[in-house]
């Protein structure tokens, strides 16, 4: 038996097809035990489809995947006991309360004495315990979602999507719970399109795109590994700089607080448009110069055109 | 790979959940209980005047003798009519027009003589002539019409004292006379429950498809089978009380005599079983909920019409009686009545086979596709 084996998910070449497009595309990834993984990707990335796949609900073309020591394609029932859920946009029956839908799903998985109680206060949904599903927010639909996905106290959570759609206080909120987890010593397996979700919860993320993974590790890796250029920030500035800027080559672009913002590939260009803006007598209040965050990996990874802002960067890969 | 495919807790679970999802459904509720109900009582009401009818029959009597008095009091003795005396001032076809009436009888002034006098004479080739002004618009007046010259031949055999020559008695096939309301009560129970079973299967797992709780549900222990079987016993649970609260109202209000045994069971849950399964493959086969509906609805008619609910099959042409015995439905009309009206086992047993290797075929088909419990391409 190879069923403790140190990783809760083995993925080798992996691929799935969808008549002519390949969904996903010769992917191999292992989440450890109590890791929380992170799959971050544009729309149709193949995110899902790899959650998916994961959950023995669809069949992969080629490639294996080991849950907890077991195949998916040939365990599905073994392996569905121990693995919990949240699909993209979770719906649930309509007439049916908060905390009926609780014990329904704990008897879907036979067990004798489910903690629905801990369930709604984990997930803070305690004082709508009597209220109908077609009733409850987005929100609030989400987190029961979630509840739904632990009924079972599985060793693994999948969360597809889990804070798309919910508001900044929501999405909050949905971390806490996330992190609660990750306390717990759960493996999360979790799909985002937020950035700052990936750099917050996860141990692990890997970036998708067209099936493919662009890039893998933790957040500070990732981060380290293809921050090869810097973000500066002039602000205040009078119009001239932009034009002064633009001329020497690079390619500034204004924020939503009209500050603006050039990447650049070398430190001496950060002197060299300094000098610049002093030659000129163009005045500026405040500077800032950082290193590209994840959204911006993620940006640079996953969308073609963003490179080309970036002056001086070869095309990476 | 779990061998065990039935899991009796699933089952019970997914019951809960749709009794509860039903009755908090108000219009629901009324469609599967209260309309089918409504159907019988506006059929059995419109049917039942028209199985033991009393006629209104109104007489002007311009005689107003003893024998004229005689003959009204005949015609009342013979129970099929309520009669109302016409004035003799009045013209009686304005009268009819004026009032609605499709029948009013005239004895003539001189009712009393002729008649003395035929008697007298002893022949009785010429008869004494009553007038009948009648509305030939009018529908059932012809019955009536019918109902009136028998009462008055049966009045005429009596008085003139011979034996009738030629007699006929009815001897019915059945144990029992039944009448209009016995044959339709089998027929909406069979058709109520078959559109509760497809549309409840098709409305149901259309919107848990479109919705992606089957999804969720495909990634929880629960198998295909559970799943087919909740939706079957559900609906049968469903069929059994609408089945009663219609046989319920069906005594209680027009009294019928129909038979309750073993059989009724029998094709309440071939009906739900047969119905379920085909919802559910045209759950499968549409994809889109309204598709599937539609389909439903495509099906459903014809059945309704053609395979003897609300008039017998054999009203109908040569061509379309044939049509109707290809239909599941016809089988299960024809099962019930055979159960209930003429309590005939072995036409019942007959009709449970067919309906009953449909169900299965369906049901076996139904387990193929539908998509629960992964095992998605
Ligand atoms: N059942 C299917 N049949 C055919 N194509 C499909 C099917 N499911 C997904 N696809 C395609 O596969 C690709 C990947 O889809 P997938 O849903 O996995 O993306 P995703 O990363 O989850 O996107 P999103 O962020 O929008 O949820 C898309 O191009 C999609 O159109
Ligand atoms: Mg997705």
């Amino acid at each position: 038996m190879i069923q403790n084996s140190k990783y809760a998910i083995e993925v080798n070449n992996l691929t799935k097809h969808y008549k002519g497009l390949s969904a996903v595309d010769n992917i191999s990834f292992a989440v450890e035990r109590g890791e929380v993984f992170a799959l971050l990707g544009p729309n149709g990335a193949g995110k899902t489809t790899t959650v998916e796949i994961l959950n023995t609900i669809r069949k992969p073309t080629s490639g294996k995947v080991m849950l907890l020591g077991m195949d998916v394609t040939q365990k599905k029932y073994d392996i569905i006991p121990r693995i919990g859920v949240l699909p993209q946009g979770f719906s649930s029956f309509d007439r049916i309360t908060v905390k009926e839908t609780l014990q329904y799903y704990s008897r879907l998985f036979c067990r004798k004495k489910p903690d629905i109680q801990g369930l709604m206060k984990l997930v803070n949904l305690k004082d709508k315990a009597a209220v109908q599903y077609k009733n409850l927010s987005g929100g609030l639909k989400q987190r029961l979602g979630i509840a739904v996905a632990l009924v079972n106290d599985p060793e693994i959570v999948f969360l597809d999507e889990p804070t798309t759609g919910l508001d900044p206080l929501a999405r909050r909120a949905m971390w806490e719970v996330l992190l609660d987890l990750k306390k717990n010593g759960k493996t999360l397996f979790l799909t985002t399109h937020y950035m700052e979700e990936a750099e917050l919860l996860a141990d692990t993320v890997s970036i998708v795109k067209k099936g493919k993974i662009f890039a893998m590790g933790s957040p500070g890796e990732l981060i380290e590994s293809n921050a090869d250029y810097l973000v500066v920030m002039l602000k205040s500035v009078d119009e001239t700089v932009f034009d002064i800027v633009e001329k020497m080559g690079f390619a500034p672009e204004y924020d939503s607080h009209g500050h603006i913002t050039v990447r650049l590939a070398h430190t001496d260009d950060v002197r060299r448009i300094l000098n610049a803006v002093r030659e000129s007598g163009a005045s500026f209040t405040g500077l800032d110069v950082r290193k590209p965050n994840l959204e911006e990996v993620f940006l640079k990874l996953t969308d073609d055109t963003f490179l080309k802002s970036v002056a001086g960067i070869e095309e990476a890969q | 790979m779990n061998l065990r495919i039935i899991h009796a807790n699933i089952i019970r679970a997914n019951i809960i959940v749709s009794i509860k999802s039903f009755y908090r459904e108000k219009t629901v509720v009324f469609f599967r209980i209260a309309f089918p109900v409504i159907l019988i009582l506006v059929f059995g009401t419109i049917f039942m005047e028209r199985d033991n009818e009393i006629f209104e029959l109104s007489i002007q009597d311009l005689s107003r003798t003893t024998s004229s008095e005689q003959l009204v009091e005949a015609l009342d003795q013979s129970e099929r009519f309520n009669i109302t005396p016409v004035s003799p001032d009045v013209d009686a076809k304005q009268y009819a027009r004026d009032n609605k009436l499709n029948l009013i009888v005239i004895i003539p002034e001189n009712f009393e003589i002729s008649l003395m006098e035929k008697m007298a004479a002893g022949h009785f080739e010429t008869p004494v002539t009553l007038t009948k002004v009648y509305d030939p618009g009018s529908f059932g007046v012809t019955t009536k019409i019918g109902v009136l010259d028998m009462a008055l031949a049966k009045i005429n055999q009596e008085m003139s004292g011979n034996p009738p020559l030629i007699a006929s008695e009815p001897v019915s096939i059945l144990k029992k006379k039944y009448r209009f309301i016995e044959f339709f009560v089998p027929g909406i129970i069979a058709m109520a429950v078959m559109t509760a079973s497809l549309f409840g299967s098709v409305n149901v797992n259309a919107e848990l498809l479109q919705k992606g709780v089957i999804r969720k549900l495909s990634t929880t222990p629960i198998t295909r089978i559970d799943w087919i079987l909740s939706n079957v016993l559900y609906q049968f649970i469903l069929a059994v009380v609408s089945t009663a609260v219609m046989l319920l109202v069906s005594y209680a209000v027009f009294k019928v005599s129909l038979e309750i045994n073993a059989w009724l069971v029998v094709f309440v849950a071939l009906d739900v079983f047969a119905f379920v399964g085909l919802g559910m493959i045209l759950t499968r086969v549409a994809r889109e909920a309204e598709s599937a509906s539609a389909a439903a609805d495509a099906l459903m008619f014809p059945m309704m019409f053609l395979s003897g609910t609300f008039f017998p099959v054999e009203m109908m042409p040569e061509f379309l009686q044939t049509f109707a015995r290809i239909l599941p439905l016809y089988y299960v009309n024809e099962g019930l009545r055979a159960a209930m009206i003429a309590v005939d086992h072995t036409a019942a047993l007959k009709c449970a086979l067919i309906i009953g290797a449909f169900a299965a075929v369906v049901f076996v088909l139904g387990i193929m596709t539908t998509r629960i419990g992964g095992e998605t391409p």
